[in-house]
């Protein structure tokens, strides 16, 4: 239901504005013949209030105690009022006052002695103005949330994209970019970055032991261990592949890489996940292979991937659960 | 305007009718405040009245107090004291003879 605010100090002129009004269905008819009281139905001093109910306002533009183009002019101010569509209904025809009107933001003007069907026309369009206005912003507060819903989906579909389902650690996907990024970090920095690479060893037979479901929850547990053993907020690992991870040690020299390898090593070790097939111990352990550098401008991390990988295969070749560190030849 | 036996005859909107009494009463409340007004040359507030009138007049129906809104408005101005008395007259002699049919 839409509601009309007239603003007039001829009481005649309101009683007419309301009958025709009326008439036509518009059964929520305001009268105002002062500023106060159209203040006063508008909400004005009402700090709470967001916006107003009123849809239309019809007004004079000469009242004794506020010029309606001035009352114009704080209506289009004030954030709540802005929208509604004010209709000049006045005796005074002279351009001037048409002009100020529309500049103080009157949307149309009507004449007095009223015309009947002159009134309802304007009335009939400013409401339609008016509703579509409120549809819009109505719209553009769903687009905003719809936005935000968005962005937040977003966010989270990044987020998964980097972690790993099974082992919920960091994933291949993020290993690469990030290793990428600390990579020429550390080139522009000039500080050593180190690459441990990190293979669970018989995990085959672990599989053929136990199970694919418990070697699952064996996964899961090594992960959890390798990410709990490294302490500082740059370092990483991600799951590599099957049962191979990859943890990052930005800032760190061959030295102490190795100490960490060793470290991640025998907390794998210490976790004691029985493992009756493998033949060098009675749980599960893991190799590992570690090489560090001071990347070259222009460079790219492949190498020290490659030499990890290296390391890692003498691990295994030496006998398994054991570090083994590339040295430069 | 139709004129019959000195009547006059006007054709109002018959929505309206419930609001005609209240109307033509304030108009002989109006005269007896432009009198008063005259005789302490308040011609502001006659000013007022006149445009009111002339606002008010013709939406309901009454073209001629519009009219005579218009000249009482302007008789204000010109602080014409002759035209305000004549125009007071006019409708005090207009709400005598007015007769109201409903079906505009």
């Amino acid at each position: 239901m839409m509601a009309i605010l007239v603003i007039d100090d001829s009481a005649d002129d309101q009683l007419l504005l309301r009958s025709f009004l009326q008439q036509e269905g518009y059964d929520d008819v305001m009268l105002a013949g002062s500023s106060s009281v159209a203040f006063d139905y508008l909400g004005m001093s009402d700090q709470d209030s967001k916006a107003s109910t009123i849809d239309l306002i019809l007004m004079d533009i000469v009242m004794p105690d506020i010029n309606g183009i001035e009352l114009c002019r704080l209506l289009m101010k004030d954030e709540r009022f802005r929208n509604i569509p004010v209709i000049m209904v006045t005796a005074h025809t002279n351009d001037s006052n048409l002009q100020g009107a529309f500049d103080a933001g009157a949307v149309d003007f009507i004449h007095k002695p009223i015309n009947r069907i002159e009134l309802i026309a304007r009335v009939r369009s400013s409401l339609n103005l008016k509703h579509e206005t409120d549809k819009r912003i109505q719209r553009e507060k769903e687009l905003v949330e719809s936005t935000q819903k968005l962005n937040k989906a977003n966010q989270k579909l990044r987020y998964l994209s980097y972690v790993d389902e099974l082992t919920t650690i960091a994933n291949r996907r993020y290993f690469d970019e990030f290793l990428a990024k600390e990579w020429h970090r550390a080139s522009r920095q000039q500080k050593p970055l180190s690459l441990i690479m990190i293979d669970i060893d018989f995990f085959k037979d672990y599989n053929d032991t136990y199970g694919h479901t418990r070697g699952d929850v064996c996964l899961s547990q090594v992960a959890r261990t390798l990410s709990g053993t490294l302490k500082r907020p740059g370092d990483f690992v991600a799951r590599y592949g099957g049962e191979e991870f990859v943890a990052v040690l930005p800032d760190t020299g061959i030295r102490g890489a190795a100490k960490v390898a060793e470290t991640l090593r025998a907390n794998v070790q210490t976790l004691g996940l029985e493992h009756k097939s493998s033949p060098i111990d009675t749980v599960v352990t893991v190799s590992l292979g570690v090489s560090s550098a001071g990347p070259a401008p222009h460079s790219e991390p492949d190498v020290i991937v490659t030499l990890s990988d290296k390391a890692l295969y003498r691990a295994k070749q030496e006998g398994r659960n054991r570090v083994v560190v590339h040295r430069h030849e | 305007m139709e004129a019959d036996n000195g009547r006059i005859v006007v054709h109002i909107d018959p929505d309206i009718e419930d609001l005609i009494p209240g109307f033509l009463e304030n108009r002989r409340k109006d005269m007896a405040t432009i009198t008063e007004a005259l005789h302490v040359e308040d011609y502001e507030t006659i000013q007022r009245m006149g445009h009111s009138m002339k606002g008010a007049g013709g939406g309901y129906g009454f073209d001629e107090i519009t009219d005579i809104g218009m000249r009482m408005e302007t008789a204000a101005q010109d602080e014409d004291r002759d035209e305000i008395l004549g125009q007071v007259q006019a409708l005090s002699d207009y709400l005598e003879r007015v007769v109201i049919v409903y079906d505009a």
